[in-house]
């Protein structure tokens, strides 16, 4: 048997396999070995289907077939491999091989951007940014934008925030909101619960001398004990009711709504007032629910989750504000308030878990500086691998930027994705 | 990124040979085609192929879907369900990362079993390998007359049957897999969770029973 035959007969039995390519990624594959058989004339066909070369190049002791390209469009391309073997005429029977090239559809552009009907009860647009202008002290930008799991199906945007200033007092307030899937008016819920939050803080902080006075005292005292449970009283009526008041706010709407209950309403919320003094700025907050919130300050190396997210063994397992036990007792509502002093910090953030999972993970992340490093340079240099841009955080455009920002690629992470971010 | 494990367990016995076997073939091929065309399940699904004659081996590890090809199946030999069981829960143990501090671990795998007849082995030191890993769903399929729905049960509640190993019927039971696979992808994403019984998947098609 000499080389000639063995190349011809064993030519459909021999283990050659393409990997899979990808559409609009650039394929390469040159493993395919050919046995060298004297005037044995190989052709490729069907590659060109799928947009891609052939070439053959001779070796020593064999010929190497190399198939390339970055092919357009996905699908199952047959590819055959003849071989014409030396003498032969039209009519003579031919050697082959068929191989399958699977090209896998580009996921990213599997994902559909319905626009979500204007129609639907409780309508919110898809995207939304704001922003309040620096004043002299720190700026606050905040975006959020609508998931891909919700833009592939037409399904509206759950999450939720909202952004206060006022210059003649100094308070700023931030909320950001994170409706449940599970919950079908959950996008009303978040809605409500920033809204509601925010203006009971607004009023309470328009005019809040006694307020202030305790947390200067408690800057300055001997006494730190009383001092610290003098502003937790202030805290805890001011941010603790702000929050019962949102609670209620979805309550009575759930008894408005025909036959919907609270939880239909079911949301997160996070929530924080902070304002500048002489001695610091000084920051409370009220979290419920899972996402992130913190004060990062790169210079120091450090964060400060401001609360412990609600999360069970099982991610998804959380908490709303919707639930009656959140405010069953004062304890219970206590463990949910922080406040803090500090002279400086890079950055006051307040996420949903579309931003905080896909960037941390874990709890263990979270309490992590290096992550928050990671995070706040991806920030500014945003992906360019995946054509998303960073935010200019002097740039009168960040929040804008910061909008496009949130379209960031991670697989498996298509939630709602919402930040807000005072520096 | 959280994956979504799934593990097809696969009887490839003499009885299997014919049509039946090239429904299967062509039934796992249909899954990938159509879960490829998905964009839940591409990015999060990831695929494995346990076969099971006289011995029980996996033939595709546990592979993201943009990769998976296709391998060879052939039919011959016994029925070792029992190994089958023993080698899937191997395979779990080594391939599905667990939740650590610092990385979140996959997603519970699905698992879907077909066979068309009774096990000759002990399927016992099996079962109890396999009740010691967690699944998110496992749904068994007995394919034809033959094929024994009892010992399933003793697997899983998720039992479904075909009239006949044809291929029309093999082919819409994969059908129906790949659209459970569809829908687990699509609820992981979502709400977080994995599906939790029969009554969450996608109805089956008429040739697909349920066996209560």
């Amino acid at each position: 048997m000499d080389d000639q035959t063995t190349g011809m007969q064993n030519l459909d039995a021999l283990p050659v396999r393409l990997p899979n390519a990808t559409q609009g990624k650039p394929y390469s594959h040159a493993s395919m070995r050919l046995p060298k058989t004297e005037g044995c004339e190989f052709t490729l066909s069907g590659h060109e289907d799928a947009g891609l070369s052939a070439l053959l190049t001779e070796c020593e002791d064999c010929y190497e077939l190399t198939i390339e390209g970055t092919p357009a469009e996905p699908g199952d391309y047959a590819i055959v491999l003849q071989c014409k073997p030396a003498g032969w005429q039209e009519g003579d029977p031919l050697a082959e091989k068929r191989m399958l090239l699977m090209v896998n559809p580009n996921p990213r552009l599997l994902w559909r951007d319905i626009p979500t009907p204007e129609n639907v009860p409780f309508y919110k647009p898809d995207r939304d940014n704001g922003a309040i202008a620096a004043d002299g002290g720190k700026r606050v930008i905040a975006a959020s934008q609508r998931g891909r799991s919700h833009a592939q199906e037409g399904k509206p945007r759950d999450d939720h925030f909202q952004l206060y200033h006022n210059p003649d007092s100094g308070w700023y307030v931030l909320a950001v909101a994170d409706g449940a899937g599970s919950a079908i008016y959950s996008r009303r819920g978040s809605e409500i619960a920033c809204h509601e939050a925010v203006a009971y803080c607004k009023s309470r902080l328009t005019d809040a001398a006694e307020f202030e006075g305790a947390i200067a005292a408690y800057q300055c005292t001997d006494d730190e004990q009383a001092a610290r449970k003098a502003v937790g009283n202030h805290i805890y009526s001011i941010v603790g009711n702000a929050a019962y008041r949102a609670h209620r706010a979805i309550t009575d709407e759930a008894q408005v709504v025909e036959s919907s209950k609270p939880k239909d309403f079911a949301t997160t919320l996070l929530l924080a007032i902070c304002k500048k003094f002489e001695f610091g700025w000084f920051i409370a907050s009220f979290w419920v629910g899972d996402g992130a919130m913190c004060i990062y300050d790169r210079e120091a190396h450090s964060v400060s989750l401001l609360g412990i997210p609600d999360e069970g063994e099982f991610s998804g397992q959380t908490r709303f504000l919707t639930m009656p036990e959140i405010f069953a007792d004062t304890a219970s509502l206590y463990r949910r308030l922080r406040f803090g002093i500090r002279p400086d910090f890079t950055a006051l953030m307040l996420m949903t878990d579309g931003v905080s999972d896909p960037m941390f993970g874990t709890e263990a992340n979270l309490n992590n500086p290096d992550k928050w490093d990671q995070m706040w340079d991806r920030l500014q240099s945003g992906y360019p691998e995946d054509g998303i841009g960073g935010v200019d955080l002097d740039s009168p455009r960040a929040e804008e930027q910061l909008l496009d920002w949130l379209g960031f690629w991670r697989p498996g992470e298509h939630d709602d994705r919402t930040i807000a971010i005072l520096y | 990124m959280r994956r979504l494990p799934v593990y097809l367990l696969l009887d490839t016995s003499g009885s299997m040979f014919g049509e039946p076997i090239e429904a299967v073939k062509n039934g796992v091929q249909v899954l990938v085609s159509t879960l490829r065309s998905d964009p839940y399940a591409l990015e999060t699904a990831y695929l494995s192929v346990i076969t099971f004659n006289s011995t029980a081996q996996q033939i595709t590890p546990l592979t993201e879907l943009a990769s998976f090809q296709m391998p060879n199946i052939e039919a011959s030999g016994c029925t070792a369900l029992g190994e089958a069981l023993w080698v899937l829960s191997d395979c779990v143990k080594r391939e599905v990362v667990k939740t650590t501090p610092e990385v979140k671990g996959d997603w519970k795998p699905l698992v879907f079993i077909m066979t068309d007849g009774v096990p000759t082995d002990d399927i016992k030191p099996g079962l109890d390998a396999f009740r010691q890993c967690k699944f998110g769903m496992v749904v068994a399929c007995a394919a034809g007359r033959d094929a024994d729905t009892n010992v399933l049960k003793q697997i899983t509640e998720c039992v479904v049957s075909l009239d006949t190993a044809d291929s029309a019927t093999i082919k819409s039971f994969f059908k129906w897999v790949s659209a459970s696979v569809s829908a687990g992808s699509m609820k992981v994403e979502e709400t977080g969770r994995e599906m939790g019984g029969i009554s969450e998947l996608p109805p089956p098609p008429p040739e697909v029973n349920i066996v209560v």
